[in-house]
């Protein structure tokens, strides 16, 4: 997705919102398989290879390794599958916002392996920027987001709503 | 938790753990498939940004296009003249060097590219190319305009590869300042921002006597990436001296923000 100047170089991070819609529209274990393919993807993507020309033998090192952000989506996966509760009684704003707590965790941590990597805590203002930004975005994209996927899930008469463990008629009150 | 999802869990943790130990190397492969897989998007991503943005340039009239085919034509001949004296200096160079029975120097050939992303992360300035392992190119081989240094390739794919650029942290260069023979390493900002973006040479001599306007060149060192003489900028300000070394601020030469055409430069195999 492209960068803003405008925003310091701010990204769209479209990820964390399809994994926080995924978590609530999916059983666990396809949560998890989502979480590790698109953080696999995502790390593959953003792999950054340096080699040194110190040693004779010039072997490469990775800044942030592919994996990361498997962890993080893992985690970041299981809590929203865990309050999917509260969004199947209706309150999908805390799902909203955290697909933008999720974006801003990614990048920070992402940030924060890659000053541990290099040496030097340097926390400038556009680092805020393209952390903050691109959270900020989510939180907006977020609702447009799960609209379209739960008209497409309607569509495709698949039960979002719906506690997949409990039979239909229990959750309508029937 | 369900019984599946236990065993998602356990598989979830071992397969990451997999990950984890793979080397670099394997990472590197696993990236640039991946890599080659997404290129297409790119590329027609760029192609569509590039009509869009020729439609918003507007038509250019007769009048428009007949000035400008008057000026390329001047700049051609012109180019023509200059890349003949290029020549005829250049085999007496290899006539002198012969004469004095130096090593010849090592012949490169420049691959031309063209940028197909820009920016495609967050926190590392690169930019992806439409060439790759095909035409001969491998990771760390410089990569530059006709203005100067532009940065090295790292993730090389079948048909693309990314080029990380001199104003990311990550790319330094073994540098010189012209008209003097303090050698510095040069590279950019943890975040660059912006056309302009910061470069520093670092690790100077205190005694350092670099000037504003003064040319910053490729040093080559031994085994480095880099070969000698590429150009990467002029001194911006008068250096700052440290307790241990002087750094001085330098004025990118090559305006990041517009990079379309690219050359790498790949070691001219003999008999190739």
């Amino acid at each position: 997705m492209p960068s803003f100047d405008v925003l310091h170089g701010a990204r769209i991070t479209l990820f964390p919102v399809l994994l926080a819609y995924g978590s609530l529209a999916l059983p666990y274990p396809l949560v998890l398989t989502l979480a590790f393919c698109s953080g696999l993807l995502w790390d593959l993507l953003n792999l950054q290879v340096i080699t040194s020309t110190a040693t004779l033998l010039k072997t490469p090192s990775v800044e942030v390794f592919a994996g990361t952000s498997v962890v993080l989506y893992g985690l970041l996966g299981t809590l929203m599958h865990g309050l999917r509760p509260l969004f199947l009684r209706g309150r999908w704003e805390i799902h909203v916002l955290l697909s933008s707590l999720c974006t801003i965790a990614i990048l920070l941590a992402e940030f924060l392996v890659l000053n541990l990597k290099r040496g030097g805590f340097d926390f400038p203002p556009v680092m805020w920027w393209r952390i903050l930004a691109p959270g900020a975005i989510a939180l907006l994209l977020a609702p447009v987001v799960y609209l379209g996927f739960t008209i497409l899930a309607n569509l495709l008469h698949y039960p979002v709503r719906e506690n997949p463990r409990e039979p239909r008629g229990l959750h309508r009150g029937i | 938790m369900t019984r599946a999802g236990l065993i998602a869990l356990a598989v979830f943790i071992i397969a990451t753990g997999l990950l984890f130990s793979l080397n670099p190397r394997t990472q590197q492969k696993l990236s640039a498939a991946v890599l080659q897989a997404v290129a297409p998007v790119f590329s027609t991503g760029s192609s569509v940004k590039t009509r869009v943005q020729a439609y918003t340039t507007g038509v250019k009239s007769l009048a428009e296009l007949e000035d400008d085919n008057k000026r390329l034509k001047t700049e051609n001949n012109e180019l023509r003249v200059t890349n003949q004296m290029l020549r005829d200096l250049g085999d007496e160079n290899v006539n002198l060097r012969r004469a004095l029975t130096y090593k010849q120097r090592s012949n490169f050939k420049l691959i031309p590219c063209r940028v197909i992303a820009r920016e495609s992360a967050t926190w590392w300035s690169q930019v992806q190319i439409d060439r790759g392992e095909q035409d001969g190119i491998e990771s760390d081989m410089p990569v530059l305009t006709e203005s100067g240094l532009v940065g090295k390739t790292t993730i090389v794919a079948q048909r693309t590869a990314y080029v990380l650029l001199v104003a990311d942290e990550n790319c330094k260069v073994a540098v010189s300042i012209e008209g003097t023979r303090d050698q510095g390493i040069l590279s950019g900002t943890r975040l660059s921002t912006g056309a302009q973006p910061e470069l520093l040479i670092r690790f100077l001599p205190k005694t350092v006597e670099a000037k504003p306007g003064q040319k910053v060149y490729s040093s080559g060192v031994s085994g480095g990436v880099f070969p000698s003489g590429l150009v990467l900028g002029t001194v911006a300000e008068e250096p700052r001296v440290r307790e241990l070394d002087a750094q001085v601020r330098v004025s990118p030469a090559v305006d990041m923000s517009r990079l379309e055409n690219l050359f790498v430069v790949v070691p001219h195999k003999e008999g190739g």
